[in-house]
């Protein structure tokens, strides 16, 4: 009777439900500030992936994720992937909402809040590894990881400027910026002054039509 | 119909499937707890094995559609080793209740003990029952769920409207139950699995390919999603719907007490 399959976006929630809430249980400041929106029902459709999923802050240190909920929600957002991405990594959440493509009904403030408290955790991911693994093995696995993660940056860095000179200098496929801005501020310059030639002419024309008219 | 027709009748009228056989109708209970008292002890890990870990997914969501509230009394029939009373446990509070109900004692006593052990003991009771004559007053209970135990009872629509009866208006009931693959390639995978692979499992985790032959068979002979959904109606639910998941070899059914 439904499209699609509940088991598959309940196994993404109970993940993500897992490591949100083992991101709270290590970050103890976020502890009060969530037991402020304790009780509180968040509903998101992300149309991009045709899928709806409620956050239910159960109290300061448990979320819970869920595919299907009949509570009334507190706040109910409508948007893309890209629409919350930009939400979640924004530094100004209320300023985001008004200006993305994301349509909200009932509470802002709510959503505001949790979107700031999550921005904010900080997490030593250290500690579970080393709870599950052991000090030597969990110590060794974050370093491994962290280093990873370092090299994962630097390349995607590297990526980035490497294809940069390419397209740039060995292809010539794109233009330099400057150029570019050069050759952007050339055709706006050029479209005023065909503005302003346009209502001369005008201007002409409705002048020569006013003196054939007298004679 | 013909002479011979009504012996016949008679012979279907007295038997039910206990897997592809045919059996005495009060025959499947006891044939049933054998099962049961066989793969007790083992029943969780062999769940995990068999499904990959994804029953507790398929029972996640049917948590979901159960809507518990606290202060609410649920429900749940052939509960087993207790996994989903656990989560009631939390949901309805201590103000609410939980009825652990089995119709198979040494499961019942595995689920006990495992509730003990996750410290869920103060609003959950224990109770020995079968699904068609529950032992509750009428109108006593605001949600039931029977996850993987419907197929095992004997007399299904019996046991609908022995359900529908200690509902209270408003009430629901859950069932979450092995059911048909909607694509037959799905299908085809899966009876591979249920009659070569699920025996072997059986055999080598828990010392019995009969029991879990018996599992696959009786997924078998279970209805399948639409004609258990007329089940319910036929038994009185109203708005009764269904989700498929892991592409129908899983449903859960959801009726209403009006």
């Amino acid at each position: 009777m439904t499209q699609n399959d509940p088991a598959l976006l309940s196994a993404a929630l109970a993940g993500a439900e897992r490591a949100l809430n083992q991101t709270i249980a290590l970050t103890p400041t976020s502890h009060q500030e969530l037991e402020a929106l304790s009780g509180t029902l968040l509903g998101i459709d992300i149309t991009s992936l045709d899928l709806t999923l409620f956050i239910d802050i159960i109290n300061g240190t448990e979320i819970a994720l869920l595919a299907h909920c009949e509570r009334r929600p507190d706040a109910f957002v409508r948007g893309t992937v890209e629409d919350f991405a930009a939400l979640v990594a924004s530094d100004d959440p209320a300023a985001t909402l008004i200006n993305s493509g994301i349509e909200l009904e009932g509470s802002s403030s709510k959503l505001i809040t949790l979107q700031q408290i999550v921005s904010k955790m900080d997490v030593d991911w250290e500690a579970p590894l080393v709870d599950a693994l052991g000090d030597v093995m969990g110590h060794q696995l974050a370093q491994a990881l962290r280093a990873m993660l370092r090299w994962s940056e630097s390349a995607r860095a590297s990526l980035k400027r490497q294809l940069s000179e390419y397209l740039l200098e060995e292809g010539k496929l794109t233009p330099p910026k400057t150029e570019l801005e050069h050759f952007y501020d050339s055709v706006q310059s050029l479209s005023l002054r065909v503005e302003r030639a346009q209502s001369q002419v005008a201007k002409l024309l409705a002048r020569a039509a006013s003196n054939r008219t007298r004679q | 119909m013909s002479d011979d027709a009504t012996p016949t009748a008679d012979r279907e009228e007295n038997t039910t499937d206990f897997g592809f056989t045919r059996v005495a109708r009060d025959a499947k209970a006891g044939m049933v707890r054998g099962v049961f008292d066989s793969v007790a002890s083992r029943y969780d890990l062999m769940n995990d094995l068999m499904s990959g870990g994804i029953h507790r997914l398929w029972k996640r969501f049917t948590i979901e559609l159960s809507a518990a509230r606290p202060g609410q009394t649920v429900l749940d029939i052939a509960g087993g080793t207790g996994d989903l009373a656990a989560r009631f446990s939390r949901l309805v509070g201590p103000e609410g209740k939980v009825i652990l109900a089995d119709i198979n004692a040494a499961m019942l006593e595995v689920g006990r003990d495992r509730l003990i052990d996750k410290g869920a003991t103060g609003n959950i009771e224990v109770v020995q029952a079968d699904a068609q004559a529950l032992p509750f007053e009428d109108n006593s209970i605001d949600c039931i769920t029977i996850a993987f135990g419907l197929r095992n009872v004997t007399d299904k629509d019996m046991a609908l409207r022995s359900m529908l009866r200690v509902l209270r208006p408003g009430g629901r009931l859950l069932v979450l139950e092995f059911s048909k693959p909607t694509s037959p390639l799905l299908g085809k995978v899966y009876d591979q699995y249920s009659f070569q692979i699920l025996p072997a499992m059986g055999r080598l985790i828990a010392q019995d390919a009969d029991s879990y032959r018996y599992l696959a068979e009786s997924i078998r002979k279970h209805p399948d999603q639409e004609t258990l959904l007329d089940m319910m109606r036929d038994a009185g639910f109203a708005e009764c719907q269904y989700h498929n998941m892991t592409g129908g070899i899983v449903a859960v059914h959801r009726g209403l007490k009006a």
